[in-house]
């Protein structure tokens, strides 16, 4: 197709172009910038609500480890006192 | 647009920059606008079409692949969002000719000079084109847009290679058809200016 491109093919790419009414060019424009920004300030959103999820996951964690450690200490000096 | 330079693009829309949605919205909004004029032959279709291809574009940018063609990816999404359209509408390319009055205004915002600048074999490809059916002008159109390599656009139209290929050479001959019609018509209306 492009290798045996005719005289009518390289015609139809070479026709003149057309742009849409300047007002509605701008229109899009803007909405799509919109949708743009409005993606950016999701994502940071979901970013601020992971960060949100981290401040109470690690105390929970943090708070379970002592307690399996101090668990186990008890344990063992019980054993030794038995 | 250069394959390096557009895959830069790609990897800036991915994470949402502006500046490459405007880079890729001047590179090919005016394209896009002619090939949705041609094919829907109504301007205000054509804005309508427009603006919803690139309202997709920038919703599915964040998703877009890193190897994307962009070129095949918008005119892809015009052409599938024109195929809707006329189902929509129930479109037939009988009913379309009744539309040729609303053919895209050509000389719309064009000087004197350019009117007259243009080429004849240019007008009458432009009428040839707007006479064939739409399935062909979509066949013919999209061959002809640069950065589409022949099963790009087989993929635009869910067809393969083999089935574009035959399916265009159909439509060359249909254009090349009206295009002699036109030209007889021409010769002959001028024949009569100067019998008169």
């Amino acid at each position: 197709m492009k290798e045996s491109r005719d005289e009518i093919q390289i015609g139809i790419a070479g026709l003149q172009t057309w742009d849409a009414d300047p007002l509605r060019v701008e229109r899009i424009r803007a909405r799509c910038l919109a949708v743009l920004e409005a993606q950016r300030r999701k994502e940071r959103a979901e970013r601020s609500r992971l960060a949100d999820w981290r401040y109470w996951l690690e105390p929970t964690v943090a708070f379970g480890l002592s307690a399996v450690y101090l668990a186990a200490a008890v344990a063992s000096t019980l054993a030794l006192l038995r | 647009m250069e394959r390096e330079i557009e895959l830069r693009l790609v990897a800036r829309l991915r994470t949402g920059d502006a500046a490459a949605f405007e880079t890729v919205y001047e590179a090919f909004r005016a394209r896009l606008y002619s090939f949705l004029v041609r094919l829907s032959r109504r301007r205000d279709v054509a804005e309508d079409l427009l603006e919803e291809t690139w309202l997709r574009f920038v919703a599915r940018a964040r998703d877009l692949r890193a190897d994307t063609c962009l070129a095949a990816w918008l005119f892809t999404v015009a052409r599938n969002l024109y195929a809707t359209w006329c189902r929509n509408q129930s479109l037939h390319d009988e009913r379309l000719s009744d539309l040729t009055p609303s053919w895209p205004a050509v000389a719309r915002r064009e000087t004197p000079f350019e009117a007259t600048a243009r080429t004849e074999t240019e007008r009458r490809l432009e009428t040839a084109l707007a006479r064939v059916t739409s399935r062909d002008r979509e066949v013919l159109l999209l061959v002809a847009i640069d950065e589409l390599t022949p099963s790009d656009a087989a993929a635009s139209l869910g067809l393969t290679p083999e089935a574009l290929r035959k399916r265009l050479q159909r439509a060359r001959e249909r254009l090349a058809v009206e295009m002699d019609a036109e030209l007889a018509s021409a010769q002959m209306k001028t024949g009569e200016r100067k019998w008169l």
